[in-house]
Order: C-alpha cells, then structure tokens, then sequence
C-alpha cells in the first residue's frame, strides 16, 4: 500500500500517531502535501461522515478520527503554506445560543481549516448579537451556525434575522447545520446554505463563497 | 374524525409499563436508544407502521426525537403525535415547561429513567469506552462531550420513579461532578402522559398538544415547530 492509501486508513480508525508519521513519509517522498490532505485525510473524513450517518460510527470513533486528523493537519499545515494554498476566505462559527454542543461544529472548522479557510470559532452558546459583531469586525462574508438539539434549532432563525435587521443579509452569506437542522428548514429561515455533514458543510462553504467572486 | 379506528400505541420502551392501550396486542414497543442513530429510529418507525394491516389511528409514544421521525409516512394510518422534542418534555409534564426550564438552564443534562435502563448514561458510557480506548483515551473523550454541561437532572413524572432510579442516577451524578456538574431531581407530572391516555379512548377529543398526520401524509419536522 501506498502512503495515502495507509494515511487514509489510519484516518478513519483515528490512529493520531501513525497519521503524524504517515504524513511524515509522505512527505519525505515528496508526494504534494495538497495530495495527502484532501486524499488522504478529507477523504478519510468523508468516509467517517458517512459511517456516522448509517450508524456504524459513533461519536466516540468521529472524535477520534477528527483528533488524528487535527494532529496530522498541524504537521501538515506549514507544508501547505509553502506549497501555496492560500486563505480561501474567512468564516465565523459557533453553536447558537443555548446550546453547548460543539462536536459537530468543531469538525465543520476542522475541516474548513483544511479546505484554507481562516476560521473564526466563537465558541458554544453564541447569541445572534455576537455572530453579527463577529462577522463585522472580521469583515467575513460567511457565517456558520451549529445547533444540535431541536430545542436550540429557532436561534438559528433568531440570528438570521439579526444579520438581516443589520443590513447584512446581502454582504453575509449563512450556513447552518447540525443534526436536527434539514434542507427544507434550512429554506424556512432563509438561511443561505445546508451542510449535512462536516465534509459537506465545505463544499458549500466553498460554493457560497464564490458567489461574492462573480 | 368522522369514524372509529381502531387504536395501536407504537411508542419508545420508555412508555412501558406507564402508558398502554388497553388491549395488550395493540401496544409496540421499540428500543430504547434508536433516536442516537436518527435514520434508524425513522426505519424502525417505519417498518412497524407498515406492518400493521388494518388502517388504524397509531398514537406514537415518540417527540421529535432528534429528528427520528423526520418523514414518516403515514400509508393507510392516521398517525398522532405529542408534539414535544422528546421524552423529557412529556415526564416533566408540558413542553412548555420543558422550554422554560431549557431557556433557564442551557447546559443541562436531563436523563429520564430510559437512559439508565439503557445504559445509555455518562457512566456507562465511560464504562464501555475504557476496554475500547484504554482510560486516557476515555477520559478525553467524555471531557470533550461532557465539559459544557453544568447539570444533571434527573426528570420523572412521579415521586415513585424518582425513588426507584435514584440510587443510579446518584452514581451517575458521583461520576459526573468531574465535568462540574450538579446534580438535581426534576419531579414532573403526568399531565402530558394523561393527555395521551386519552387518546386510547377519545379519538375525537385531540388537543393542539398533538401533531396529527391524516393517511397518505409525511410527518414532518416543521409540524413539531
């Protein structure tokens, strides 16, 4: 097996040592760091994502592979820089007020963090006053709020609203996501994007973005 | 509802024991803990509902439970639901006083006696974690889901159940103090558990408390809302 291959395995099981010295090897024969992040471990974080979703993966395994995938990033990190993959852009998380579950939303940054993103987290608990001042002083274009539990859920409304009484509705695009949060609710509150999962939750992160380029 | 059906209480194995339609071969129960994995809850749901062949008006003995029952479809069945976002709200009595208590105390951990029938408490949890993961590894993974918390409450709709649970629930509160977390006993009522008892007899008589899905419809999450 190949370096990635192993990297990919060693991923998903959330082995932390063996992802630092599989990248090491990697890098050692001069595979592009770009490569081993998005097949290696991305990837690798997909296939978790969806070994989550049909219930074959616990919380437990998802925290284990997101730690493995931390610790091989920060190795990885200063490589990525010298091999030119810039800032993408910046992006305020956090979970909404009164919730304080923060697991899928440190997966979601985790993984923005390797997609080049710069990211913001503003923690657990955040009111909708302090995502708007969050994306104002940071001048962030993009916004991702978290909510696990369906009692949580109308705060994403409540600060969706607050960016639009702030007149931001059209210079800041939302995203949300979490477990109890679907594409139809997401339409609902007129939030800007769904991210199913943590992976996805990039590939939209991505595609609102663009929509400030054009 | 012009005519009878008849009735069929398809309910979480919480309700066991508190809530059953009088004929014994008309009440289902599932598993415990199917809500963790939302789509197997829903498939569960599902599967039973199809099952049954008479139409019949199928009371769920479930809230929106994560999600779980997020596009059920009715089929030939009329479905009625509590419209609650889980158990803990039809033990305390209300889903008001479920927001309330929520809106007051954001980090609370409420166990009914399901999670601990179960086992699907922090203890047991971290109990099953250490042959998996050896102790450290344990020890970091329930620091990182349990470190926001700030309480532990034990919600029953009865003195009695209090009584019974207690002993565990006190071990689990021992274990939990670790993360900061205070334990407290949350004496509820069975106000919302009545209401549904109802139903068995009153088919007529549903209250805006309920979300009712006519044949043919999909539940859907925005019902509960």
């Amino acid at each position: 097996m190949n370096e990635i291959t192993v990297l990919y395995s060693n991923t998903i099981a959330g082995d932390a040592d063996a992802v630092v010295e599989n990248i090491q090897s990697a890098l050692d024969a001069n595979i592009n760091p770009e490569k081993i992040l998005n097949e290696g471990m991305i990837a690798a974080m997909q296939e978790v994502g969806r070994l989550f979703e049909e219930g074959e993966y616990f919380v437990p395994e998802m925290l284990i592979a997101g730690r493995a995938m931390q610790a091989g990033l920060n190795l990885l990190r200063p490589h990525l820089l010298d091999s030119e993959v810039g800032k993408v852009g910046k992006v305020v998380i956090g979970t909404v007020q009164g919730d304080l579950h923060d697991i899928g939303k440190n997966l979601v940054g985790l993984m923005l963090e390797g997609a080049g993103f710069d990211v913001i987290d503003l923690g657990t608990d955040v009111t909708p006053d302090q995502f708007v001042e969050a994306a104002k002083e940071n001048d962030a274009k993009l916004v991702g709020l978290s909510a696990l539990l369906t009692t949580t859920m109308p705060n994403m409304e409540k600060t969706v609203d607050a960016f639009r009484a702030a007149g931001m509705a059209d210079t800041v695009n939302i995203m949300v996501g979490g477990a109890p949060v679907t594409q139809e609710y997401t339409d609902k509150i007129g939030a800007d994007g769904f991210g199913q999962d943590a992976s996805r939750a990039v590939s939209v992160a991505k595609d609102l973005l663009s929509r400030f380029e054009d | 509802m012009s005519q009878t059906l008849p009735v069929v209480f398809l309910a979480c194995k919480v309700f066991e024991g508190i809530l059953e339609s009088k004929e014994e071969s008309n009440n289902v129960f599932l598993d415990y803990g199917l809500h963790s994995i939302p789509k197997q809850l829903t498939k569960a749901v599902q599967e039973q509902l199809d099952a049954l062949p008479e139409p019949s008006l199928i009371v769920l003995g479930y809230g929106l439970c994560g999600n779980g029952l997020n596009n059920i479809k009715a089929g030939k069945h009329t479905l009625v639901i509590p419209k609650a976002d889980d158990c803990v709200a039809m033990f305390m009595g209300s889903r008001k006083r479920y927001m309330d208590q929520f809106a007051e105390n954001p980090g609370t951990y409420y166990p009914t006696k399901g999670w601990f029938e179960v086992g699907s408490d922090p203890l047991s949890e971290y109990k099953k974690l250490i042959p998996k993961y050896g102790e450290e590894t344990a020890d970091w993974l329930m620091e990182t889901q349990y470190q926001h918390y700030k309480k532990l409450v034990f919600v029953a709709h009865t003195e009695d159940d209090l009584k019974t649970y207690r002993p565990r629930a006190l071990e689990v509160a021992a274990y939990c103090e670790r993360f900061g977390m205070v334990y407290e006993e949350y004496q509820g009522s069975d106000e919302f558990i009545q209401k549904i008892d109802n139903l068995f007899d009153f088919q007529d008589k549903i209250s805006e408390e309920f979300v009712v899905v006519q044949s043919d419809g999909i539940l859907k999450q925005e019902m509960f809302l």
